[in-house]
């Protein structure tokens, strides 16, 4: 009878525990009890600063970058994050040309005025200086129990550039919750009016105070491209200690590609003391062709991403990410993060290894022949369209404050080598293809 | 209480509303310097905090960390709160979720209680609730309605990786075993320091005090005269006067009881103590238990272990060597 299998209970075996208790009881009360008010806890504001100082060897590069951000969460489990950031650049970056056994004077790409390269050293144009200032806003909400979607506006200013976007997105659970299915979709339109207008492509650079006319390499004040972004991804919990991540993206960008502040070098292959030197025009100047690049950009992305928490509660990040475009540029990036949870404090080192090819126009020059055939209709000496390896090493550090208040502190180093065409002749003698070697430094504070 | 009355008596304790989410009643403080006695509400209990050696403004700074500490407690573990943690891993249906500092630890100690009980203590257990309900009446469950909940129903199910916590869709946490012993454990910590504090700027500052959660006691030591705390603990049978005393001199006390909570039919008394392992309702356990130990989170452990052992309650509490009451 049901009653008198309820009464029936088996006899246990009776073990001293108090011991072990005692034990656990003060382990949990040793946890401050300030580690309180939990981040993402509803109705609460949840901030975060943080400075980005980029620094490349030899004056070139150098940016700051504050971000603000704010996110609240609310009671149905919707959270809005609203962020600024500003950046300042300034320094000087790689212009494309050749060195040369000469000293070179290039034309301002806004026309007023011109600068000089000694012999031997790397052309870079340091007029280069900027202000950016992008705000974005996102919102992401569930639907119901097995749905959530999102969608975020962005835009940034900066002197002669104009970006604006917008995305969705919607993510599927099954599974009971161990799968998740992502759909994306963004678009964005950028808008460049540099000072001096858009140079035309291949065409000479014009040299100031010589019988050359600059207006007649300008095309128009500003031009423009749009950029389509879809992705599709799959989030999947292996087990309790690692869930896993596999995204496919695809990116179009239609428009305006080239960049109005590139040219490359023409290199005289005539025998004689001028052979892999800079090929000269009728006034005696080196002749250096503005770039050019497709109207168009299709590229495909595989990424794949794995965390494991380990039981003292470290946690391993490892990502892989392949790109391959319509340039024929394809890349490989390798990415290695270990937390290493100290207790308030973490210490995270990261280990990132990128490597890429050359994009079928790239060209470290461009030879006379080339140049006198006249059929060319793009090439782009700029080295981040090159073949060329990353690496950075960095350590972050944090340290909870106290509730939910923490200070981070992350720097790395970054050094990135390119190779390619060694050149001739004259030629042969350059370092055609510098490191750029950067400090990274950031300091976060989040409440 | 209308709401201004209520943010003026908070006011007066240096509380707000924001502290007080669940909309008690303003606490009060009564008695003299010989001995102060500081009320409030909260996790369905009378709470009191007895306090000497003190004068009106540092009774009054101690009673409002001990409210403040305990209505946090409340507001972020129970499981009536809509938005707070505990709602949020009810709610994940199998997604993970990564918990903050304390949430880990009470489930880490949980977990080191499920083991040392050999599964008989489970935080995972209240939705048993849905089939058992203790209304007084003979509304008891039969198997099947038993088995079926018990799918639902196992620490072993769930995936506990700190900070990282996958609970399958419909299981449920409840910190409801051990939430008030919590806080109590807490808040004695909280006093301790602020009175450490006192103490720098009032070197000849003697206080002791003794806080009583509805029969979960913790004091500070004994009374300044060396006597102990004698502090009145709920009958289970006659729940109106109080029968039982208790004396504290240092430590805690818990009791685990089934009064009031309880079904009966065909003369047998379902306690509401439920055995997870089974789904079924501990039968031949005292009426109340009360354990002293180092600190209320154990006492309370202790005296919950032993309602979960039924009939074999005080063998396993002999096995303990500590104090303890058993109402049979």
């Amino acid at each position: 009878m049901q009653l008198i299998n309820r009464k029936k209970s088996g006899v246990r075996k009776i073990k001293k525990i108090a011991p072990a208790l005692a034990a656990a009881s003060c382990s949990l009360l040793s946890v401050a009890s300030s580690d309180v008010l939990a981040r993402g806890e509803a109705g609460t504001w949840d901030f975060e600063v943080a400075s980005l100082f980029y620094s490349e060897a030899d004056d070139r590069v150098m940016a700051a970058e504050p971000v603000f951000s704010a996110s609240k969460t609310f009671e149905d489990g919707e959270v809005l994050n609203l962020k600024a950031v500003f950046d300042t650049l300034t320094g000087a970056s790689p212009n494309g040309a050749t060195p040369s056994a000469a000293p070179q004077t290039f034309t301002k790409p806004s026309g007023n005025g011109t600068y000089a390269i000694a012999a031997g050293d790397a052309p870079i144009d340091d007029t280069f200086q900027d202000t950016r200032v992008a705000l974005s806003a996102s919102w992401l909400a569930p639907i119901n129990r097995d749905w959530e979607y999102n969608a975020a506006f962005y835009g940034s200013k900066e002197y002669d550039y104009l970006s604006i976007g917008t995305s969705g997105g919607l993510k599927r659970y099954l599974n009971s919750k161990n799968t998740a299915l992502n759909f994306g979709l963004s678009f964005s339109f950028d808008n460049i009016e540099p000072e001096g207008d858009i140079a035309k492509p291949l065409v000479e650079m014009a040299h100031l105070g010589t019988s050359d006319s600059f207006d007649s390499t300008r095309d128009g004040s500003s031009d423009s491209k749009t950029i389509i972004d879809a992705l599709f991804g799959v989030t999947q919990v292996i087990n309790r200690n690692t869930i896993m991540q596999f995204n496919y993206s695809l990116s179009l960008s239609d428009g305006y590609l080239t960049d109005p502040f590139k040219i490359l070098s023409v290199i005289d292959e005539t025998a004689g003391a001028n052979f892999g030197g800079n090929l000269l025009d009728g006034n005696g100047n080196n002749i250096y062709l503005h770039e050019a690049r497709p109207d168009s950009r299709m590229k495909h992305s595989l990424y794949w991403q794995t965390k494991y928490a380990l039981s003292n509660g470290d946690v391993i990040d490892g990502s892989y990410r392949f790109m391959l475009d319509d340039w024929g540029i394809n890349s490989h990036t390798f990415d290695f993060r270990y937390r290493w949870q100290l207790g308030s404090s973490y210490l995270e080192p990261h280990l990132r290894y990128y490597m890429q090819s050359e994009a079928d126009f790239y060209k470290r020059y461009i030879t006379e022949t080339e140049y006198l055939a006249g059929n060319l209709q793009e090439a782009t000496a700029d080295y981040r369209l090159g073949d060329l390896d990353g690496m950075t090493v960095g350590l972050k550090y944090g340290h909870k404050l106290d509730n939910d208040t923490e200070f981070n502190m992350r720097v790395e180093y970054y050094l990135q080598t390119s190779a390619g065409d060694e050149g001739f002749g004259l030629l042969k003698d350059q370092d055609l293809y510098p490191d750029t070697r950067a400090l990274i430094f950031q300091i976060g504070y989040s409440f | 209480m209308d709401h201004l009355t209520l943010e003026f008596c908070l006011t007066k304790l240096n509380l707000s509303s924001d502290d007080n989410p669940a909309n008690h009643p303003a606490p009060t403080l009564s008695g003299s310097s010989k001995l102060w006695v500081g009320s409030f509400q909260a996790m369905a209990s009378d709470c009191e905090i007895l306090m000497e050696g003190l004068d009106e403004t540092q009774a009054s700074r101690l009673l409002s960390i001990a409210v403040k500490e305990t209505w946090r407690i409340e507001h972020k573990f129970s499981r009536y709160v809509s938005g707070n943690i505990i709602d949020r891993i009810n709610r994940s249906a199998g997604s993970m979720l990564e918990l903050d500092a304390e949430t880990a630890s009470l489930i880490n100690f949980s977990e080191q209680c499920y083991q040392l009980s050999d599964g008989l203590f489970d935080i995972s257990s209240g939705v048993l609730r849905k089939v058992w309900r203790f209304d007084g009446s003979d509304a008891v469950p039969d198997d099947e309605q038993i088995h079926h909940v018990m799918q639902k129903v196992g620490w072993d199910k769930v995936s506990w990786q700190a900070p990282f916590l996958t609970l399958e869709p419909e299981m449920e946490l409840d910190f409801g075993g051990i939430g008030k012993e919590y806080a109590v454990d807490r808040l004695v910590l909280a006093l301790q320091s602020e009175i450490e504090a006192l103490a720098k700027s009032d070197p000849n500052l003697k206080s002791a005090f003794v806080a009583n959660f509805g029969g979960d006691l913790a004091c500070s030591g004994a009374r300044l005269d060396g006597t102990p705390w004698v502090i009145g603990v709920e009958s289970s049978e006659h729940n109106q006067t109080s029968v039982a005393t208790v004396s504290l001199s240092h430590g805690a006390v818990a009791t685990s009881g089934d009064s009031r909570r309880y079904l009966q039919k065909n003369g047998i008394r379902y306690s509401h103590i439920l055995n997870p392992l089974t789904g079924e309702s501990i039968i031949d356990a005292p009426h109340a238990i009360s354990v002293a130990a180092p600190n209320c989170m154990q006492a309370g452990m202790l005296s919950t272990f032993a309602m979960l052992h039924g009939a074999q309650a005080e063998e396993f509490l002999e096995a303990q060597t500590l104090e303890h009451w058993v109402q049979r």
